[in-house]
């Protein structure tokens, strides 16, 4: 055969190979509403939705797991492995649910509920600007360590303190490490091995919330001394259960049961956290039996496991809230009060959440879930009325108005459909005459696009981080700048400008019952604060109210004391298998 | 025969195919939008800490410095560290783990594919319009018909689900905790049987390796029979056949000696570009059945900007391509001595 027809030939069947490989993995990518997940954070203490993956060590184990007792195995199927393993290297609620498991906060989370309880402190005080704090004796780290109020110190250097000889450099350190200590904390001083006084900056009432966050989490001294960035695939903590192997290659996460355990210690021998892309193929992995809870359950996954003889639905309230913020800093008809409620009346959210969200949401009304401390029962959702909606465009004056909505493409917990929500939205305001026009992204680049105040109008939610009215009313619409007298909105160039406020609202009297709510520790004036500013915050309309979705979880019959907790957990220690 | 010339000249041929799809995939993703630095410092980060971060991640620099940065980084074969999916980890680290995930189920795939489409192919050429011929073309065109995306929950649904006798998704039974030798984790499990006498673990992979295994092997399996059965056809009907048959041989040696190795030589050609194909299918057939290969790997990475790893992968991928490739080619000529390289 002639060499060159072959080499033609060759080419042309590479090129063609090549062609079909690509259009393979195109289509993949092309389709990520089966796979993705949107479950991050959804086990609580906060973090974010941001997927990611699994981490580089190999890990060869070398136990054998049983069956019966105290081999028992519990495994948690989820959708994306870990990124890793450290609790001030993440902002990611997919790493939380297993560094929950190994490290434990001096203040935590009573399971299921958003109540305080000790937690590796035995007592705590917050008075004034000063938090003092004794800490549990006879508390040992997985690595035989003892629990001192030294590991404290350390935990909180390492992650705020660029002198500390072992802080583990900017980019590795999350960004919780400001946001939940160091922006509060002046000082730490000991008094003795089990006594602590934190100097505050100023006073803040949410700080003992912030110190049951799993960013507070508690590292040993030692540990960071010697492990230094590995502790993100070598964790050592004082939880229930510690680090047994890390196994990439199969997404798999192992803990055994801490036996040196400071409290009642964990009833199942060992658990996994396994990794499963596609929802459908998890909820029948749990239905087969082979998985014993999962989580990131979407309407198809819900079904199956509704069905499923062998397995049920855990499901609870939620703390967080799906919106479509109006950018008042960018389009001069949204500082009208009258366009934004005429918006609110127009989009028909009862109907995105029944149908759209299929029930597993709950209309909102407010910035806040009823589960959060100064929810106001008397505020409810905006009715959709498009005459009504209609009669305020014409008393503004508005007429041949259009805009963009920004949204992600992925569904995330608050907002599982956000492209049939978003057609909606945009079907509901055409029949007031507002044209719509959609505007889809990634969440990464689309984070930047609403940060940097680029939308006119976009969708966005939030996951708690500590339960605590704060982490709404200040983190969401406080600009956290001066604003100019008598203007209710602030551009996003303003210096300091706190860039998770999208609406760029700037309500002067939400402003003072906020900040006054900050430092205010009695809890019932603190609660009207806040029923107050939801008032306002409803009465205002700086955002389309939209949900506070539920949290699913998917869970064998032949399990035994889980419960589901929407903040601080998942609590597995509680959770035992029957054969 | 094959010449090292040959062999030398290929693989240096590899050279500018990869310093391409290097170039393609780095502009690609730095003219793409989205900020791997605002993803790593997170929504609650302020805007310093953002740009900390990129500084830290030297993206800050000119994108000509980054670019030639990068190319002097691979020719020393350093892809640099996983920006998000692995945190702080050597992309290569990542791939090494991820990379047996994939070949094993494009491995499997195949041999489902070869074992079951070559005689299959045979049987339907030499009974050429019978019923089975026609039960093995219907056959063979629903097969390349499925998509992965169906028939694999589909067979989940089956024997996951109803029959409860096949794992519905993972490689291994989470109580077991295997050694690492391989990657391979039918291969481990089998070492770590022979060395403890425990075959459960073994039993497991293999349970779990069957389905995954077998909807690649669908469509490998269709598309190889096809072929097969269209190149027999082709070689029956030549001369040298009829002139075997005429000095007397028996009608099952002639397929069989004279006419199946020249037959398979085409068919050869599809099982390569399939299994560059296979290695494409891999992240769908990974993705519903839950298993971690770099198909979901380069997807997540794609999805949250983590450039080295993107980069590495697609290298990766584009490496293993060209080397089947070549190892085709340096098949037909043990085919086929006529084919001079």
């Amino acid at each position: 055969m002639p060499r060159d027809d072959t080499v033609n030939r060759r080419t042309f069947l590479k090129a063609a190979g090549g062609a079909a490989a690509g259009a393979a993995l195109a289509g993949c990518a092309a389709d990520p509403d089966e796979t993705t997940t949107g479950s991050g954070g959804a086990n609580g203490s906060g973090g974010e939705e941001t997927t990611t993956g699994g981490e580089g060590e190999t890990t060869t184990g070398s136990e054998d797991g049983g069956s019966g007792g105290s081999g028992q195995v519990l495994t948690w199927a989820r959708g994306n492995d870990s990124g890793t393993l450290d609790p001030q290297n993440t902002t990611s609620g997919e790493d939380v649910k297993v560094t929950n498991q190994m490290y434990e906060q001096l203040v935590m989370f009573e399971p299921g509920k958003t109540s305080l309880r000790a937690g590796l402190a035995k007592d705590y005080t917050l008075e004034g600007q000063q938090t003092t704090v004794t800490l549990r004796e006879g508390v040992t780290f997985h690595n035989g360590e003892e629990f001192t109020a030294e590991d404290v110190v350390a935990t909180y250097r390492r992650f705020v303190d660029e002198d500390y000889e072992y802080y583990p450099g900017d980019s590795y350190v999350s960004a919780y490490g400001p946001f939940t200590l160091g922006n509060w904390i002046e000082n730490v001083e000991t008094n003795g091995d089990y006594e602590l006084t934190m100097q505050m900056t100023q006073k803040y009432a949410p700080f003992l919330r912030n110190l049951a966050m799993f960013a507070a989490s508690i590292l040993s001294k030692k540990a960071i001394q010697e492990k230094g960035q590995d502790l993100s695939k070598e964790p050592v903590g004082t939880g229930p259960f510690a680090f047994d192997s890390w196994d990439t290659s199969n997404q798999r996460i192992r803990l055994t049961r801490n036996e040196e355990y400071w409290g009642e210690g964990a009833s199942v021998g060992q658990v996994v956290f396994t990794a499963i892309g596609s929802n459908t193929t998890r909820a029948q992995t749990l239905d087969s039996g082979d998985a014993d809870i999962i989580d990131g359950i979407g309407a198809q996954a819900s079904k199956i496991i509704e069905n499923s003889s062998s397995a049920r639905l855990n499901q609870a309230d939620g703390i967080n809230v799906g919106y479509m913020a109006f950018n008042m800093a960018k389009v001069e008809e949204f500082r009208d009060k009258k366009v934004r409620q005429a918006v609110s009346y127009a989009i028909n959210t009862k109907a995105i959440v029944d149908t759209i969200f299929k029930g597993i949401a709950k209309q909102a009304s407010q910035p806040i879930p009823s589960n959060v401390m100064g929810y106001n029962d008397s505020l409810s959702p905006y009715p959709h009325d498009p005459e009504k909606a209609q009669s305020l465009l014409d008393e503004a004056g508005v007429s041949d108005f259009s805009f963009e909505l920004a949204t992600f493409k992925n569904p995330r917990t608050y907002n599982p459909s956000p492209l049939q929500a978003a057609q909606t939205v945009k079907s509901n305001l055409s029949e007031v005459g507002i044209e719509v026009t959609i505007n889809q992204q990634s969440f990464n680049p689309f984070l930047d696009y609403t940060s940097a105040g680029k939308h006119d109008a976009c969708f966005l939610g939030w996951m708690t981080d500590n339960a605590d009215p704060d982490n709404f009313f200040y983190a969401l619409l406080h600009p956290q700048v001066d604003v100019p007298d008598g203007q209710d909105w602030v551009s996003f160039d303003t210096d300091g400008y706190n860039t998770l406020n999208s609406a760029g609202w700037a309500n002067a009297d939400y402003m003072s019952l906020v900040e006054e709510a900050q430092t205010t520790y009695e809890e019932g004036a603190r609660r009207s604060n806040y029923e107050e500013a939801a008032k306002i915050a409803h009465d205002e309309a700086p955002w389309v109210f939209m949900d506070h979705a539920r949290e699913l979880r998917g869970v064998h019959s032949r399990v035994e004391g889980f419960t589901l907790a929407p903040i601080g957990g998942p609590f597995l220690a509680n959770v035992g298998l029957s054969n | 025969m094959v010449s090292k010339r040959f062999v030398l000249k290929r693989l240096l041929l590899l050279v500018p195919v990869l310093f391409g799809v290097a170039t393609l995939v780095f502009a690609i993703l730095h003219l793409s939008p989205g900020d791997p630095a605002k993803v790593i410092a997170g929504q609650r980060a302020s805007q310093a800490q953002v740009e900390a971060v990129r500084q830290d991640l030297g993206l800050t620099r000119p994108i000509w410095v980054q670019y030639l940065d990068f190319l002097t980084d691979v020719l020393v074969l350093n892809l640099g560290e996983s920006y998000i999916v692995q945190r702080g980890v050597p992309v290569l680290t990542v791939l090494r783990a991820r990379l047996p995930v994939t070949l094993e189920l494009a491995i499997f795939g195949q041999l489902i594919g070869i074992l079951v489409g070559i005689p299959l192919g045979v049987i339907s050429a030499v009974k050429q319009d019978t019923a089975t011929d026609h039960f093995a073309r219907v056959g063979a065109l629903t097969g390349i018909s499925m998509p992965i995306y169906w028939s694999g929950p589909l067979l989940i649904l089956l024997f996951a689900q109803f029959l409860g006798v096949l794992p519905a998704s993972g490689r291994i039974g989470s109580a077991f905790d295997v050694p690492v030798y391989t990657g391979l984790i039918t291969l481990d499990s089998f070492v770590y049987g022979l060395t403890t006498g425990g075959w459960d673990a073994f039993a497991s992979a293999a349970s779990h390796m069957l389905l995954p295994a077998a909807v690649i092997g669908i469509y490998g399996t269709a598309l190889i029979s096809r072929m097969m059965r269209s190149s027999m056809l082709e070689v029956i009907r030549q001369d040298y056949m009829r002139t075997a048959r005429a000095k007397g041989q028996g009608a099952k040696i002639t397929v069989m000696k004279h006419g199946f190795q020249n037959a398979l030589i085409p068919v050869i050609t599809v099982i390569g570009i399939q299994f560059g194909t296979l290695l494409g299918g891999a992240v769908l057939t990974e993705t519903v059945f839950g298993i971690g290969g770099i198909g979901t790997l380069l997807v997540q990475a794609i999805e949250v900007g983590d450039y080295p790893l993107v980069q590495g992968t697609v290298l990766v991928f584009a490496f293993l391509f060209t080397l089947v490739n070549l190892g085709v080619d340096l098949t037909y000529s043990y085919l086929d001595p006529r084919i001079d390289q």
